[in-house]
């Protein structure tokens, strides 16, 4: 499963606060405008320009019309012009061309010359077959202006209708699976895999299909996905993925599993050692107790959304399964699970290596405090929707910091103390095995602080960093405070690539905006090297170019994609082979870029590659 | 002894007997034909020029040279389109795809 990529995200803030500015400015020239002209005169006349637009509106309309006209001709062609005067000053948005706007004002004039329309209730020759008829008001107005009869109105409209159809679809569908496609990571070039054709084929029909026989299991599990991206998940399929000599069970979207289907999960395959369950709606109390008695070997438990298990289930499984749980990862749990029940967590799951808990909404400052205790805990990730005070986040990385591989702490701020950066110093003090590390949406944080924690850091370089949306928020100030830099800036960012760069192979700096043009070209100069880089997030970085994205290229010879949201400034990149950049917003035809130039520099790996022999195209 | 040099064709032998002679650029693009015909891995299949395969049978063989050439022409081609699979062949198309590295 990608993750998802919502281009309708691609707005820039500086855009947003451009725009309204001059719409401010506007309103302001307007009101002035207004008030020497005569404003009256300036509302008639764009009434009668919109009226001027529309040819088809109902004959009653253009009959009221054309009696008003014929009232007071002169005196409408005297507003117009006066009512054009007073709206040219006041919106100089439309620069239209000169001559467009007498030609419209010259139309206007003759159309109120022309011979009226009949009122309905009148008689009237069709403008297409000639026939008598009566005019309604719902009588459809003819290709030459007159109206037509209640048959020939029918047949225009359904031609028309028919018409829009025809001329939609040819252009789009295609490119809308071909960009879907692409934002799936699925390569533009050459064929697709056979066994990639299969499993799609396979999805296609999965309703037909009784069982899979003996597939491998890497395929079994590529296919439990696709079935779960095309919500093909359901009672009767998810038995195809049921064998009893498995050990793993991964059901990615199980909202249409029933009570029962759970339960015959842990029936057939008793010596399940890892089960993903998400969207578990359904998963309840019952299934619990199920799991606890059959699935004994059970060491590694994923589960979304179960929102039917009471606090007391959830205890009674780490009392029974606890000492055996090596990792567990629950996501989206609002109904249950609550501070005592990470505190038994804690308690009866001591070997626990990998714990993961995101938007359990219950969870405030005693899980922090529990968790102080995990003191075998390798991979931590905690995004909790209550505030925490700093200092026990703090409190938490000192005591057990110094084991972790990965520590990602989502959306922490606390509201009520004054922002420090102890958080990043206890980082820098006590993590000395970090490889992952994902510390987001902090506007609390400064740039000083982030330079601290990458100078001199035991740590030794990292693989993955995400640090997006560390910025300062306000909206009156947008660059944030000069002389004293919120969130990532310049400063952290060198420190970050200086540290980590050697090793880095995935980076997310998105929203990190003051992020200066200089030190990006820094960073990337096109010289330096960023040998392991493979992605690049930098969306709604504002100064990022195009001058910044091709040296990216050049500084990161394995980079696979770059993702540019946002970055307005990004246009006409030459994308190398085999790179992807996607979100150029500049780019109309496509979202996504593939590389087709071959780059001086990439030629020498290529020859390397040629000596290999042809390498088939790889599916992601 | 030098190695015979390289013909243009290759035999592959599906369990059932049935014969398919193929392009050596289309067959190698499978990981496991490559492989095996590869001279220097002095596989016997290198020197005769035919791989057998035991576990593939003719209509799903047939099907997997047809994918050979038609990923060999595509290449280089973007967006290319989609090649047409009988559904009731894929599971057992999809066990030869993945032993065979396509």
């Amino acid at each position: 499963m990608r993750e998802f990529v919502d281009p309708a995200n691609n707005i820039s803030a500086q855009e947003i606060r451009d725009s309204y500015r001059q719409r401010l400015d506007h309103a302001a020239a307007q009101g002035a405008a207004e008030a020497v002209e005569n404003g009256e005169a300036a509302a008639e006349a764009t009434q009668n320009e919109d009226e001027e637009g529309v040819q088809a509106e109902s004959s009653a309309m253009a009959a009221e019309r054309s009696r008003k006209r014929k009232r007071n001709t002169e005196e409408a062609v005297a507003k117009i012009k006066k009512g054009k005067e007073a709206k040219k000053k006041a919106t100089k948005k439309k620069k239209r061309g000169s001559d467009e706007e007498d030609d419209s004002d010259y139309e206007a004039v003759m159309d109120m010359y022309k011979k009226a329309k009949p009122l309905p209730g009148q008689l009237e020759n069709c403008e297409l077959c000639s026939k008598r008829f009566t005019v309604t008001p719902y009588s459809k107005a003819g290709p030459d202006g007159g109206l037509l009869c209640t048959p020939c109105g029918k047949e225009m409209a359904k031609e028309a209708k028919a018409n829009e159809k025809a001329a939609k679809p040819a252009v789009r569908r295609g490119r809308r699976k071909i960009e879907s496609n692409r934002l799936d990571g699925l390569s533009g070039r050459g064929a697709k895999s056979l066994v990639q054709l299969c499993i799609e084929k396979l999805a296609k029909h999965a309703e037909d299909i009784d069982e899979f026989g003996e597939l491998p299991e890497s395929i079994m599990n590529r296919l439990s996905e696709i079935f779960s991206k095309k919500r093909a998940m359901n009672p009767t399929s998810v038995k195809l993925f049921l064998r009893p000599e498995m050990d793993t069970v991964a059901v990615h979207e199980a909202a249409y599993l029933e009570t029962e289907d759970y339960d015959q999960i842990f029936a057939v395959v008793p010596n399940l050692q890892k089960l993903v369950l998400r969207n578990a709606c359904q998963f309840k109390d019952v299934n619990m107790d199920y799991m606890i008695e059959k699935a004994i070997n059970l060491q590694h438990i994923q589960l979304q959304g179960a929102n039917l298990v009471s606090n007391d289930k959830w205890i009674d499984l780490f009392i029974a399964r606890g000492e055996d749980l090596k990792s567990l990862k629950l996501e989206w749990l609002d109904a249950a699970f609550n501070d005592q029940v990470v505190e038994a967590l804690v308690e009866f799951c001591p070997n626990l290596e990998r714990l993961k808990l995101e938007r359990c909404r219950l969870l405030g400052i005693e899980t922090i405090e529990a968790l102080t205790r995990s003191k075998n805990l390798q991979h931590l990730t905690l995004q909790l929707s209550k505030d925490v005070p700093m200092e026990r986040l703090v409190n938490l990385i000192g005591h057990i910091g110094a084991n972790l591989r990965t520590l990602c702490l989502q959306e922490f701020l606390d509201r009520e103390n004054d922002p420090t950066d102890d958080i990043l110093q206890a980082i820098h003090d006590t993590c000395r095995h970090l490889s992952k590390f994902r510390f987001t949406e902090n506007n609390e944080c400064s740039d000083a602080g982030y330079v601290a924690l990458f100078s001199d850091w035991a740590n030794p370089p990292l693989k993955h960093i995400d640090l997006q949306s560390n910025r300062d928020v306000d909206n009156a100030n947008p660059d944030g405070p000069e002389d004293f830099p919120i969130g990532l800036a310049s400063e952290g960012f060198k420190a970050l690539m200086a540290h980590s760069g050697s090793k880095l192979e995935y980076l997310n700096i998105k929203s990190c905006r003051h992020i200066s043009h200089k030190t990006f070209a820094e960073v990337f100069d096109g010289t330096k090297q960023y040998p392991n880089l493979q992605e690049l997030d930098m969306s709604f970085c504002p100064v990022v170019d195009t001058q910044i994205v091709a040296a990216v290229f050049r500084s990161c010879p394995k980079i696979k994609k770059v993702v540019t949201f946002g970055c307005f400034e990004v246009a006409d990149v030459v994308v190398p082979r085999g790179m992807t950049l996607i979100g150029a917003p500049k780019a109309q035809d496509a979202i996504e870029q593939y590389g087709e130039m071959v780059m001086d520099f990439q030629k020498e790996l290529m020859k390397e590659m040629e000596k290999a022999g042809r390498v088939a195209p790889v599916m992601a | 002894m030098t190695a015979p040099p390289l013909t243009e064709y290759v035999t592959l032998v599906s369990n059932d007997a049935f014969e398919f002679k193929v392009l050596r650029s289309a067959a190698v693009l499978a990981g496991t034909i490559k492989k095996a015909l590869d001279p220097s891995s002095n596989f016997k299949e290198g020197a005769t020029n035919r791989v057998t395969f035991h576990n593939i049978n003719g209509v799903i063989l047939e099907k997997v040279c047809e994918y050979l050439y038609y990923n060999q022409k595509h290449e280089e081609s973007k967006d290319v389109p989609d090649f047409d699979l009988p559904p009731e062949l894929c599971l057992e198309l999809i066990v030869a795809a993945d032993y065979l590295g396509v």
